[in-house]
């Protein structure tokens, strides 16, 4: 599978809680803090068409899955 | 069978599980999040003893504190609270997705839900330029021009950390005079970024895919990038209804010793009718009620 890229920022709870149960599941994930590039923040609009942080990008079969926020169960079934 | 349940992971009920830990009580806690809103208050300056602290870094050592002595925190969300008879005993039942957890006694800790404005546009545009956490989404209004609605100490944080991205920030308050602490204020007007404007109400916001302007009372537009909802809390006492607790405006009527009409639970923090709503207050409740756990259950 292709790696899993999160939008960020340095100072989100959910963005932290996000990271500590991807890490907690040993998957492998890319971490882009939107506080640190502008361009990180357009990749964030063109992929999820909002401005909140943290977003999932997951690579599958059919596409890439995009989850705005801390959804347990989403990731779940996006990760499966 | 626990000897208490503590419902809601915040600085009420973590502090609860830390007293009722010490008082030798088998304690489990179970909460949708651990930290609550506390995890969005950036900085806190008033936490005693430290000078200043993320909210979320306060809430990862009162987690640490709880674990270390051994309470389970449950992160499951509860979904109903129910009362029955065992003998001469009263027995709490809580339901979670997945299980049910059972206990003599209760401390419900659950909190507060944000305040939305519930006006036009709101909800159209909601993460697409309206926003509700600062201490998230700021960093996406950088050399932006962005509002704050509010007038308390959480719109004061919001202000002044939207000032280290953005190019203006308008803080704007229905009242003539702000609620929050003066060191804020004090800092606000310091601040060439930040322009304050009192009696200001926002009548409804517009924009196509993302927001554009909101409309003010007085039907003046303003042009605005986004703008950030800091307009206080509603307590979280849904589960103290099914209880039969007696609640007033959705806050949970209990004591001096946070014990509520209904014998063997009990309530702290922001949930409560407690009259200032801050992490240390949240803690004294906490410790109150676990205290008052630990008499209930030795009579």
């Amino acid at each position: 599978m292709t790696k899993v890229t999160i939008y960020t920022s340095p100072t989100c709870h959910f963005c932290h809680m996000l990271t500590d149960w991807l890490k907690e599941k040993k998957i492998e994930f890319e971490e882009k803090d939107v506080s640190k590039s502008e361009e990180y923040v357009k990749e964030l609009m063109d992929k999820s068409h909002q401005m909140g942080v943290p977003v999932s990008i997951i690579p599958g079969k059919d596409g890439e899955t995009v989850i705005v926020g801390f959804d347990k169960d989403k990731l779940e079934k996006a990760l499966k | 069978m626990h000897d208490l349940i503590i419902v809601g992971a915040g600085p009420a009920g973590m502090t609860a599980g830390i007293y009722a830990a010490r008082y030798g009580l088998d304690t489990i806690i179970i909460s949708e999040d651990v930290g609550g809103l506390m995890n969005e208050a950036e900085p806190v300056e008033n936490w005693s003893g430290i000078k200043s602290i993320h909210g979320f870094q306060l809430m990862k050592n009162f987690k640490d504190h709880v674990e270390d002595l051994e309470v389970p925190i449950k992160t499951e969300e509860v979904k109903s609270v129910a009362k029955t008879k065992k003998g001469k005993d009263t027995i709490f039942k809580v339901k979670t997705k997945n299980k049910t957890y059972s206990a003599k006694s209760l401390i419900i800790a659950s909190g507060s839900k944000r305040r939305k404005l519930e006006i036009p546009g709101e909800k159209k545009y909601e993460g697409k330029g309206i926003h509700y956490c600062a201490t998230c989404d700021a960093p996406m209004y950088r050399n932006k021009t962005v509002g704050v609605v509010g007038g308390g100490e959480s719109a004061a944080q919001a202000v002044m950390l939207l000032a280290q991205y953005a190019k203006k920030v308008y803080l704007m308050y229905r009242g003539d005079q702000l609620k929050t602490e003066r060191i804020y204020i004090k800092r606000m007007e310091a601040n060439k970024k930040v322009k304050i404007m009192l009696n200001t109400k926002v009548k409804r916001f517009n924009g196509n895919h993302l927001l554009k302007n909101i409309v003010l009372q007085n039907d003046d537009i303003m042009k605005l990038d986004g703008v950030f909802v800091e307009i206080g809390h509603l307590p979280s006492s849904e589960l103290a209804e099914q209880l039969d607790i007696k609640v007033v405006d959705k806050k949970i009527v209990v004591n001096e010793m946070k014990e509520t009409n209904v014998k063997g639970v009990f309530a702290a923090g922001d949930v409560t009718n407690t009259v200032l709503r801050q992490c240390v207050t949240a803690c004294s409740d906490g410790a109150i009620a676990a205290y008052g756990v630990y008499n209930y259950l030795n009579q």
